[in-house]
Parts: C-alpha cells; structure tokens; sequence
C-alpha cells in the first residue's frame, strides 16, 4: 500500500518530463494542433490519472493508516548522495497536505492545458515563419513537472531545486511573446525579483543546514525541536556563524532564519516589497497567467510556508502576518482603478495571497491552506474567463471598450460570475442546516482566516481554567479538551519556566527576568516569545471528559506555547476586514463592466465570440469550485494540521475543528461561538455591500466614476492607486536612477578632481620633460642609453641561439642541465675535495687550515 | 633477489624514465613525442604507487596522487592530440621540426 | 608489392600479439591472487610479499616494461610505437597489481590502455597520409639524447643505489576502492572537484581546438 501510493506519486514526474524532451525534440515534427495534445495528455493527463487514484485512495483511508503511510514514506527514503557526514536523502513526501495540494495542482493544470490547445489554436505563434506552438506546450509540461516535484520533495534541497526549476519556467513562459516589446522586460522581471527572494531562501537554507544539520523536512524540524528544548546549536545563548565569525544572541538567528525562508515565499508569491512582478507577468499568454500567476505557481511560496511552519519563531511568524497584511490590503486598493481586465486580475491574485500569507502568520495554517486551494479553483476559472474574452474579443484587454458581452458569450459570463461570488465569499451567514452552510469558495476559507485573525487579535491570551463548558461559559478560548487545575495566572508562562529551568538547572539570568516578566504581564500573555520553548507536559491532567485523550495530551503541551504568542495587533485584522469590503466591489466592477450593461465599443462587441474548446475547463473548474468549497479539501487538509501543530515555537491555530485530533486550539462550534456567526456582524454581509456599492457605480457604464475619479480627495487617490503607489518608480529611483546617481558622481570626480590632478602633473611633467630633454638628455644621457642599448642587443644576439623553436631540443636542454645538477649533486663530494687541493695549491684555502 | 623491495620498482620507474626521455628527444613526429611523454608520466605513478605500497601511511595519499597523474595524462593527451592536430592542418605534416615559428 | 606485402603481414603479427597479451593482462593478475589467496585474511587481496610467484611476475613484466619502453625508443614508425607503448603500459599496469594497487591498475588499463591509446591512434590516423610515415633523426641528434639519457639513467641508479629508504612500514592494505573513494570525496573533495572542471574545460578546449575551421 504505502510504496504503490508513494511510488505513484513519484511516477507522475515521469510523464510530463519525457512530455518536455518529446516535444523539445520532435515538436516541429509533430505539427500545430498535435502537440497541443501531446502536451496534454503526457504532460497533465496522465499525473492527474496518478493523482487521482492517489487522492481517492487517501480520501478512503483512516487517519490512523494515513499516519502510518507518512512515516513509512518518511523511513523508506534513499540515500542520494553523502559528503561526509552529511547525506542528502531522497524520496516522496506522503501526507496529506501533499496528496491535496498535488491533486489541486494536477487537476487544474490538466483544464489549463486543455484550455491552452483552445487559446493557442486562435494565436499566431510564429516568429520569422517559425511556429514557437510546440515550445509552449514543452514549457507547459516542464512546469508541470517542476511543480509536482515541487509538492512531493520531502527535502528543502530537492524542494528548492524545484522551486527554482518553477522559476525559470515562469521565466520561460512569461517571455513567450519574445518578439514583442513588453514580453522580455517583465520575464526578467520576473525572474530577477525572484532572485531577490531566492536570496534570502538560500541564506534561511545555509542556516538550516549549518544548524540544524540536516535539510530534510521532518528532520530539521526534529532538530529545531530538539535544540530548543536544549538550548544548544540554533538557540545556545550566544551563536556564532563559521567563517563570518558574526554571533546573534538567543533567537535571533532562528528568526532570521525564518524570514529568510519567507523571503523565498515572499519572491514567489509576489508578497509586498517583491509584488512587482506579477502584474507584469500578465504579459504571457492568458492560460500562463491562469496557471502559473493564479493558480498553482505563487501557491508555492504558501506551501513553503506551510512546510517550514515548524521552523518558525514567534517574531518571524509575525513578519509574516505583517507582510500579508500589507499586501492584501494594498494590492486590493490598487485591483480598484485598473482597467486592464487581467491586471485587475492579478491585483485581486496578489491580495488573496496576502491573505495566504497572513492566515499562515495568524496561525490559521490550515485555513490558509484551504483558502489556497479554493482560492485556486476560482482564480483559474476567473482567469480563463478572462483568456476567453480576451481572445474573444480579439485582444482588447480594456475593461473600459467591452460591456454587454453577456449575450456573446453566456458561459464565460456565468462562469465568471460564480468567481466572483466565490471571491467575494458569498454565502448565507449564520444559516444552517444541521452541519450544512450555504457559501461558495472564500465564504469558507476567507472567513476563516479572519475568524483565526479575530480570536488572535481580541481573544488572545484569554486562557481559562477549568473544562469545555466553563470555557464556553465564558466566550472565551478553550483550550481544546484539555482540563487545567492551575490557576489562570500560571497558565502562562509562569509554570512553563519552570519547567524550562528544571530542564535546564543553570538557568540563565535572562530567564529569569523574562520570568518575571511573564509574571507581570500575566493574563493577557504578551510576553515575547524568547522563553517560549519546550513541550510542557505537567498542564494538562488528561481528558476525563471531551474527544480524545491524544487530543487533549497535544493540546495541553502547547498551551505555554500558545500563551507566550503575542495578540496580534488590532490594526491587522482591521486592514483585512476592510479588505474584504474591497473585494467584492472591484470583483463585482470587472464582471459588470465586462459583461453587463450597454457595450461601448460596438466594434469589439460585434467580434465578440466564444470558443467550444475553451468553454468547457471554465464549466469543469466552476464546478470544482463548489465542489472544493465543500467536501473534498477541507477536512484532508486539516488531518494534515498536526504537522503544523507539532510547531514548537509557534502556533497553529485550527479555526474550525472538522477533525478535534487536529486542531490544537478550537473554535467551539456552538452556535453562538461559531467563527462564522461571530464574524456575521462584521463581515458577513460584506459581499452584498461591496455588490451593491459597486451596482450603484457602475450600473449606467462609467460615468459616475469618471465624476468620482475628479472630486477632490479621490483624484489624489486615483493618481497614487493608478501608479500603484508609485512602487515601480521608487524601485526605478532607487535602483535605476541611484546607480544612475553614482556614476554621475564618480564621473564628477573623475572630470573634476582626478582630471585635475592628471592635468596639473602632465603640465608640469611636461615642462620638466622640455629642461631634461634638451639640457640632460641630449647632452649627456643618450650616449649612455646607446652603450646599454648595444650591450643588450648583443646580450639578446647572445640569447637567442638556443632559442631554437624546436621543442625536441628544449627537451635535451631540460634534460641536459638536470643531469648535469644531478651528476654535480653525486659528484660533489670529489669536487669538494678537488676543490680543496685547487684552493691550498692557489693560497686561498684559509678555511681548511 | 627473491624479495622484491621498492628499489626493484623504482629502477623499473628510472628506466621507464630515460626511455620516455630519449622517445621525447629522438621522435620528430608529434605523437611520438605524445608517446614519450605519456611513458615520463607512467615513470612517476610507478614511482608514486610504490613508495605508497612501501612507506604509505594506508592513506592511499600516493594511489590518489597517481589517480590525479593519470586524469591529467588522459586531459593532456586530449589536448595535445588536438594540438598535433591543429599543426597538421596548419603545416600538412606532423614533423615537429618545421614548427619553429618561434625561433629567437 | 612486396614490401606493403610484408607490412600487412607484420601488421597481422603485432594484431595477434595484442591479443594474446591483452588475454594475459587479464588471466595473470587473476592467477597472482590465486596464488596469494590461502595466506591471507579473506577480502585482503594483494600479492604476497616474498612470495616466488610474485618475484617471478615481477621480473617477467617489469621486463617487459623495460623491454617494451626500449622498443619504444627504438622503433621509427609511430604505430610501432604505439604498440610498444600498449605493451608497456600494460605492463606497468600488471606491476600495479603487484603493488597492491588494483583500483589503479585498472584504471591504468581503461584510462590508458583503452583510452589514451586509441586516442593516439586516432591522432596518428589523423594526421598523416600515410601510417607508416617516417621522419628519421639525425646522427648527432641520436648521440647526443643516448649520451644524455644514459648519463641520466646512470645518475638516477647511483642515486637510488647510494640512498636509504628505511624499512619499509608494514602497513595492511585492503581494498582500496572503498578507502580510495572514502579519501576523495572527504580530504582530497576539492582537487576532485578541480580534476572534474579540468576535464570539462579540456573537453571543450579539446573539441575547439580540433574542430574544421569554416572556410
């Protein structure tokens, strides 16, 4: 069983790598449409076969089984390659966040694809009478590989190797339209920015490996785990790096490492200082920008995330919080002006990401997951929607020119609604029946997010004694099944310290205060994360009452964990409320201005059309949206929490408890506590208001917002929003102009202070020259020089006659004057005392007598 | 005699020696020379891999030195082999005595 | 006629000749360890010291090295050489074995015997209209490289006669693949690395070199 699952899984890199040489190497051959197919079913249809069985079997498999296969496939790893004490092991990643994650992959790139024999079919690809059709679908099956061997590397090399891998196919595909003016600027863009977060990536992986000894996933979080518990290696008191000889007290290396494994999410998923280029990567084709700028490419920088959460500490799982929030806030703000439908696109992508990355800095680990994959489903389909107006529309990509295209092409517009309600997170808030809601897409993971963030940001630190039902009692947090006999104040950090200090007798001052700091601040729990260390087991007095004992032993070693995190800033979780009034209106503003209302470019609508092939992936994956809202993801991806939640350091916090084994601290699900009806007061009718704000708008075309965008403190903010920020000519400043600014100044210098310099020393060397030349030169020097010169020539007439230019006789000269040392070596003993005789018989030999 | 000592092995290395010196100076052909060369070199792993039999430390520092001598002999003959044939297509003959573009 | 008549014949000589020592190369380092095997611990393969059967192998080919690299010398054609050559590495790879240096020796007979060999051939091939091209030194030329090359000889024997190399250290020897491999990729990592690059670059240098110019 466990071999077949995980041998399957790695069989699905091999179809669409030989996809990759196939059609590298025949393509022209295989012709125009052939290819296209060739792509598809080697380079996605088969993986997504594997995938599925894969899926299916883990879906009907117990939790109990699914633990076990993990650490079979764990244990049956390969020796790759060892240097020195140092192995390098290889295999496939088995649990289940990889089984979802690579299904999701599988299955939307398989539509993509489909998608792209459609749209490239309409495309003319040829540069200097050369079809280029073959070489996408070769970088499409590349990507396709490169992702997968992504999503099951169990090893932070192999994973990089593949990130990187994804890189250069993002490079690849960005810069198809290489013939073009704007298709290169942005690939490099692309690919440079990348750099800049694969930087910090690879100084997070030195530290990994120099610390933590190992690049394996779970054995590097054993590690981390370990050495905090003993305060050695990552977290001894005072680190210092080999060869750089810098040292970092406590954590903060461990931070650092963190964030520089976040840098690489940060390139990745276009997070705030790195976001640059994701809008401009629009600039490949529409199925590219569906597949790798929406759906499953900047995924990976979340799933890195996801992976390295254990290596996290409090204050990098912060940075993390922090740099989401500021994207999806921001990103959101800008998706409101544009009027390119696909830049508006790709601004809704980056603010969603902003959300996956700010779940994964709230702790809510599995709903980031969660909103990854659903939020997958309906930005792949929203982009084909797009891909299919676009081309439609004979690539006019100005939301402003379309309109009423609702009766040229009925399924991309409801296809493209339905996105647009999954977006937005529609739903029926705080109704149910029994278990069942009524929501689509980000009703679920959306909310859930924000349900974490809002129990981070105002409930945080509120730990109760006593069981469940007192902790329902009082509104507050439970502490999932768990029963604490201490006394609230000691729940936090007090009774953990403690047990810190038996662990380690010698305890550090600096303990000590933090000790006491902790005291001080009690209840509320916001000491730093500094002491915040090993698994505290005295807590819990197991589970008389509730799920499950092994739930409640979890738990309760975490609670310290849990009660040393700071709350999260009450501005965050505010920013991401707002936010999730945005996104419905600019959503609900592109679908209206493409589709609805009056067409105001009658030349573009009179074109429009739809496409039979690309219809069908829009109605398959509208249907895997409301599907993946509900059943499938879900609870798979919350039995993977416990990877999560086996965080030493940091918390994961499991917004909605499907499964009690998984989530370490719960939301209750009684009905006045459910994530869903606390926030129904604050966002839950959030979707309607931005509809219908938008509606109001946009209901008779553009001009109410024409009038908006002149009044007074709009236009300001239309000019800052349209520039986008102005982040593209603050990098341009900074880098362009500041490299630019150097130059002028060393080219300054150089004219005014070194010239000078020069000028002054040749003026007066000059007018030496003149009184050495006619007074010494002339007169005295020359007839010297000549002698010399003479002398040298006949020295050089001298030297050249061995210099035949025939090797051989170099050789017999080599070989000669060796010899000759040689033999002046073993004969020396009888020169010596020839020499002797000579120098006696001369009178010289002083020395002897 | 029975008992072969190192000294048995380096004598074989000197002759090997001489012999690949004399071949270096004697041939006019390229290759010859190629030939010569390739035995000085044999000379020394002989020598290499017998003082490391001999009066090694069990570190098979000599083998690994021989090792790198016998990748460098592999590169070298590459290399000159192309050289001689670079001189071919130059001169239309392999004697290395018309090669003396660089007489002084 | 006649004269290309007796070079083919040669030529048939010096084929069988090769494969008759080529088969030798094979089945005699294999009859040495058989000889060896009974004294000594399993999995240590190296020949007996003092044994007769090792003194034997040795002067039969240390000989035929000494022999061979003298035929090198003498012979004027360069395929004559280089089957002279053959013989002598060859040889010296048996002594290899000898000197239990079985990973070398077998190294020496593919980098060698197989490699460096056929690349000589195929320069010789390359390069000339004729295998059999002659080009004769002159008289003086011979004298004065067998002066200096006895002379030479004579110093390097008076050297090794007049020095004392101790006893020699008896050290056990394994195979050394494992301790050759273990070495590499630990103290001498970085030279390996070097080695490779060095052989990449003389693989495109090599290639660069001998390409056709286009005219």
């Amino acid at each position: 069983m466990e071999p077949f699952l995980s041998k399957l899984l790695a069989a699905s890199l091999i179809p669409p790598f030989l996809t990759f040489w196939i059609l590298v190497l025949w393509g022209p051959k295989i012709g125009k449409p052939r290819a296209g197919w060739v792509g598809l079913i080697g380079g996605m249809g088969l993986p997504l076969l594997l995938s599925t069985i894969v899926f299916v079997t883990w879906f009907f498999t117990g939790p109990e089984q699914r633990d076990a296969l993990t650490s079979a496939a764990q244990n049956s790893q390969v020796l790759w390659s060892q240097l020195g004490d140092f192995k390098v092991t290889f295999g496939v990643k088995l649990d289940s966040l990889t089984v979802a994650i690579h299904f999701m992959v599988c299955f939307i790139a398989f539509w993509i694809f489909f998608f792209s024999i459609g749209y490239m079919a309409g495309h003319s690809d040829c540069v200097h009478h050369q079809s280029k059709y073959w070489r996408f679908f070769a970088y499409l099956a590349l990507f396709g590989f490169s992702m997968l061997g992504l999503v099951i590397s169990p090893s932070l090399l192999f994973l990089f190797i593949f990130w990187e891998l994804v890189g250069l196919c993002s490079y690849l595909l960005i810069g198809f339209y290489f013939d073009t003016d704007y298709a290169p600027p942005a690939a490099m863009k692309a690919f440079i920015t990348n750099r800049v977060g694969d930087f910090g990536f690879i100084i997070g992986l030195g530290i990994v490996f120099t610390f933590l000894g190992t690049l394996d996933l779970e054995g590097a979080a054993a590690a981390f785990k370990t050495q905090l518990a003993a305060g050695t290696g990552l977290f001894a008191k005072t680190v210092s790096v080999p060869i750089l000889g810098w040292s970092f007290s406590g954590m903060t290396l461990a931070t650092l490492m963190g964030i520089g494994l976040f840098c690489g999410a940060m390139g990745k998923s276009a997070q705030f200082p790195l976001h640059v280029w994701l809008p401009d990567a629009m600039a490949g084709p529409t199925p590219v920008s569906a597949l790798i700028h929406a759906a499953t490419m900047v995924a990976a920088g979340v799933y890195l995330v996801a992976r390295v959460f254990r290596l996290l500490t409090p204050d990098a799982q912060m940075f993390v919080a922090v740099i989401g929030c500021i994207t999806l806030t921001f990103m959101a703000l800008i998706a409101i002006v544009q009027t390119d439908i696909k830049k508006c696109l790709a601004y809704s992508t980056l603010s969603q990401l902003g959300y996956m990355i700010f779940g994964m800095g709230v702790g809510a680990w599995t709903a980031a997951l969660f909103h990854l994959v659903t939020h997958a489903f309906f930005k792949a389909m929203l982009f084909l929607g797009s891909g299919q107006v676009i081309e439609g529309c004979h690539h006019v990509q100005d939301m402003r020119r379309m309109g009423g295209l609702k009766s040229k092409m009925p399924v991309t517009c409801w296809t493209f609604f339905i996105g647009v309600l999954a977006i937005a997170g529609t739903g029926i808030p705080g109704f149910h029946i029994g278990d069942l809601r009524f929501g689509l897409g980000g009703f679920f993971s959306k909310d859930e997010i924000l349900a974490v963030a809002y129990d981070r940001a105002f409930n945080w630190g509120r730990f109760e004694s006593g069981g469940e039902h007192a902790a329902a009692q009082n509104g507050g947090w439970q502490i999932a099944n768990s029963e604490r006999e201490e006394a609230s104040e000691s729940v936090s950090l007090a009774a953990f310290s403690a047990q810190h200090k038996t662990a380690q007798p010698k305890g550090a001052p600096e303990l000590a205060e933090q000790d006491a700091h902790a005291k001080q601040e009690g209840r509320t729990g916001e000491a730093n994360g500094h002491g915040a260390g090993t698994a505290q087991e005295a807590g819990g007095h197991g589970a008389e009452e509730g799920h499950g004992g092994a739930a409640a032993h979890h738990a309760s070693a975490k609670d310290p964990v849990a009660a040393g995190m700071k709350a999260l800033p009450k501005w965050m979780f505010l920013f991401a409320i707002i936010t999730a009034y945005i996104t419905p209106f600019y959503m609900f503003r592109a679908w209206w201005l493409t589709f609805m209302g009056k067409p105001r470019d009658p030349h573009v609508h009179e074109h429009a059309h739809e496409s039979k092939m690309m219809t069908l992936p829009l109605a398959v994956l509208a249907v895997g949206t409301l599907v993946a809202s509900y059943a499938l993801f879900r609870p798979m991806l919350a039995h993977a929490a416990p990877v999560a939640a086996d965080a030493p350091l940091v918390v994961a916090v499991d917004g909605e408890a499907h499964d009690p084994a998984a989530s370490l601290i719960a939301l209750d699900h009684s009905a006045d506590r459910n994530p869903h009806s606390k926030l129904v007061t604050i966002v839950g009718f959030s979707f309607l208001v931005g509809f219908a704000v938008a509606w109001l708008v946009y209901r008779k075309g553009l001009g109410i917002a024409e009038r908006l965008k002149n009044t007074f403190p709009l236009n300001y903010l239309h000019t800052l929003l349209e520039h986008k920020y102005y982040f593209d000519e603050l990098y341009g400043f900074l880098w362009v102009r500041g490299c630019r600014g150097v130059a002028a100044v060393c080219g300054f210098i150089d004219t005014w202070v070194i010239d000078l310099v020069y000028n002054l020393l040749s003026s007066v060397t000059e007018r030496l020259a003149a009184f050495t030349g006619r007074v010494l030169d002339a007169q005295g020097v020359d007839g010297f020089v000549n002698g010399i010169s003479e002398t040298a020539d006949d020295l050089a007439e001298a030297l050249r006659r061995p210099q035949t230019g025939g090797i051989r006789k170099y050789v017999l000269w080599t070989v000669g004057i060796g010899t000759a040392v040689i033999a002046a070596f073993l004969l020396a003993p009888y020169g010596e005392s020839a020499w002797t005789v000579v120098a006696e018989r001369l009178g010289f030999g002083t020395h002897g007598g | 005699m029975l008992a072969i000592g190192l000294i048995h092995y380096l004598i074989i290395a000197a002759v090997l020696f001489c012999a690949g010196v004399f071949t270096m100076v004697t041939k006019r052909n390229a290759i010859g020379i190629l030939i010569g060369v390739e035995l000085v070199l044999n000379s020394a792993n002989v020598n290499l891999i017998a003082f490391d039999r001999y009066h090694g430390k069990g570190a098979m520092d000599g083998q690994i030195a021989a090792l790198f001598v016998i990748v460098l002999a592999a590169a070298e003959a590459a290399i000159a082999v192309a050289i001689c044939m670079n001189f071919y297509k130059n001169l239309v003959t392999v004697d290395v005595d018309q090669g003396d573009a660089l007489r002084g | 006629m006649l004269d290309s008549g007796c070079r083919v014949l040669k030529g048939r000589v010096i084929l069988r000749l090769l494969l008759i020592a080529s088969l030798g190369f094979v089945a005699l380092p294999a009859l040495a360890q058989a000889q060896a095997a009974p004294r000594v611990e399993p999995g240590v393969v190296y020949a007996t010291p003092g044994g007769w059967f090792e003194a034997a192998m040795f002067y039969v080919f240390g000989g035929l090295a000494i022999a061979s690299a003298l035929g090198v010398c003498v012979s004027r054609s360069v395929v004559r050489m280089a089957t002279w050559l053959f013989f002598a590495l060859g040889a010296v790879s048996i002594l290899y074995f000898l000197l239990a240096a079985t990973f070398l020796a077998a190294i020496q007979l593919i980098v060698y015997v197989g490699g460096v060999l056929i690349l000589l051939i195929f320069g010789v091939m390359l390069t000339s209209q004729s295998a059999w091209v002659r080009f004769t030194p002159t008289r003086t030329n011979l004298a004065v490289a067998s002066l200096i090359c006895v002379g030479l000889l004579i110093c390097l024997m008076s050297v090794l006669a007049g020095t004392d190399f101790g006893p020699p250290s008896a050290t056990s020897i394994g195979t050394p693949v494992e301790a050759i491999g273990r070495r590499l990729l630990t103290h001498y990592l970085v030279p390996f690395e070097i080695a490779g690059v060095l052989l990449m670059i003389v693989m495109v240098g090599a290639a660069h070199l001998a390409r056709q110019e286009k005219n």
